[in-house]
């Protein structure tokens, strides 16, 4: 296990007051929200933040923590000194933070932060015996957008905080067979009634929601209901029109491209985007690639062609 | 060897097929139902009937609230703050849109 610095995650000296520390969780918290932030770490940035956080900002677990000494190394390995937190009380103030935690998710504490302060239990407060709805969980499944054209069945394999009968809380790792119906599109959500955790007191289990996300597609992208696919043109196909073959998620249509089509002119093939009660439509966006001038027959070919369009000037409109 | 049946389950698509009220949107987002009235009073949120008991939100309030929820959690933003955060975000993700096709 690596010794993690809080103070360096936040960006403040071990001698910063509790506002100071405040002030640096916010700034960092705005800039590497996961909702906000386009860096690909953003998520694995801010869940360190919220666990620098979440000790710093208690003052009991932040005098633990300096008790340990400032002489230790971010990722040096770490092993927490024997009874080095004899005399400290730790107060419940679990489930404060938790990052996209959603319900029943426990709070996604490092194991150094477990080493220190033990393991977090998903929700706040003590749990009541009454008569209480399971609370409703939410996860992500992938798909092909394949899958939206035709339906589709994943597995989707789950991990809950399931408290035994023990009060102890354990992770528990459960799959369901889900079907995925035709048309879904990306950022859907799929409701389960009942899926979600079980009900106390002989009452109703909560719903599970499955947000769909579409894995990238190396041809096709999607946009709401609409496809979008690239189509490359030889020069005289554009010229002079021409029916070619356009690959769908569907299969291959024939499209036929008009004569003096232009690069990034797009052709509407109407209804085939994702099936639904309103179809998406899909779009070939044309790009227009010239062969190269490798050889010299192709290299004649090019010069017959400057010398059939004497008049031809690509970058008049540049000239003012 | 004792063999389990799988039964493949079929959910409702949020979306497109259902629609939620003020409690069950509050329980799947994990958000109170004053923070989700001050949503709808900032305009984050436009649910059909006439008073609170009887709002009716489409499914597409879900994905709203929850981001609204964690804004509101995360940035510790008020109900305006969430407003014009969900407003510049709808910007964003328009125009990248916009440069994807």
């Amino acid at each position: 296990m690596k010794y993690k610095d809080y103070y360096e995650t936040l960006g403040v000296a071990r001698t910063a007051t509790q506002d100071e520390i405040k002030q640096a969780y916010r700034k960092l918290a705005r800039k590497y929200h996961p909702d906000v932030s386009k860096l690909p770490d953003a998520e694995a940035r801010f869940k360190e933040l919220n666990e620098a956080n979440e000790v710093l900002k208690d003052p009991e677990k932040r005098v633990a923590y300096d008790q340990m000494g400032s002489n230790w190394k971010a990722g040096q390995e770490f092993k927490p000194p024997p009874n080095w937190d004899a005399g400290f009380e730790f107060r419940g103030g679990q489930g404060g933070a938790n990052p996209f935690g959603g319900s029943g998710e426990s709070f996604d504490a490092s194991d150094f932060f477990e080493s220190l302060f033990g393991r977090q239990s998903g929700g706040a407060g003590p749990r009541r015996r009454a008569t209480v709805q399971g609370e409703d969980h939410h996860a992500k499944v992938l798909i092909d957008v394949e899958d939206s054209y035709r339906g589709a069945e994943r597995s989707v394999s789950l991990r809950a905080a399931v408290e035994g009968a023990d009060g102890r809380v354990a992770l528990q790792e459960r799959t369901l067979d889900v079907h995925i119906p035709k048309g879904i599109r990306p950022g859907q959500h799929l409701r389960l009634a009942g899926q979600g955790a079980p009900g106390s007191g002989g009452a109703k289990a909560g719903n599970l929601f499955l947000e769909i996300e579409f894995a990238p597609h190396p041809i096709y992208r999607v946009d709401g209901a609409d496809v979008y696919v690239d189509l490359p043109l030889a020069p005289w196909e554009a010229a002079l029109g021409a029916s070619v073959d356009v690959p769908t998620p569907e299969g291959t249509l024939q499209l036929t491209v008009p004569a003096g089509s232009t690069a990034g002119r797009k052709l509407r093939l109407k209804g085939r985007g994702l099936p639904g009660k309103t179809p998406g439509d899909l779009y070939a966006v044309l790009q227009i690639v010239p062969p190269r001038a490798d050889s010299d027959a192709a290299k004649a070919a090019y010069e017959t062609l400057a010398k059939a369009f004497p008049d031809f000037r690509p970058r008049a409109h540049l000239q003012g | 060897m004792e063999r389990t049946i799988v039964t493949t389950l079929r959910g409702s698509v949020v979306e497109e097929d259902v629609e939620l009220t003020i409690v069950e949107l509050g329980r799947a987002c994990d958000a109170s139902e004053e923070q989700i009235e001050l949503w709808v009073l900032e305009g984050v949120l436009e649910p059909s009937g006439p008073s609170r008991q009887e709002w009716r939100f489409g499914g597409g309030s879900l994905a709203r609230v929850r981001l609204a929820s964690r804004l509101a959690r995360d940035l510790e933003l008020n109900a305006s703050g969430v407003a014009l955060a969900i407003d510049l975000l709808d910007r964003i993700s328009s125009l990248e849109s916009r440069l994807g096709r």
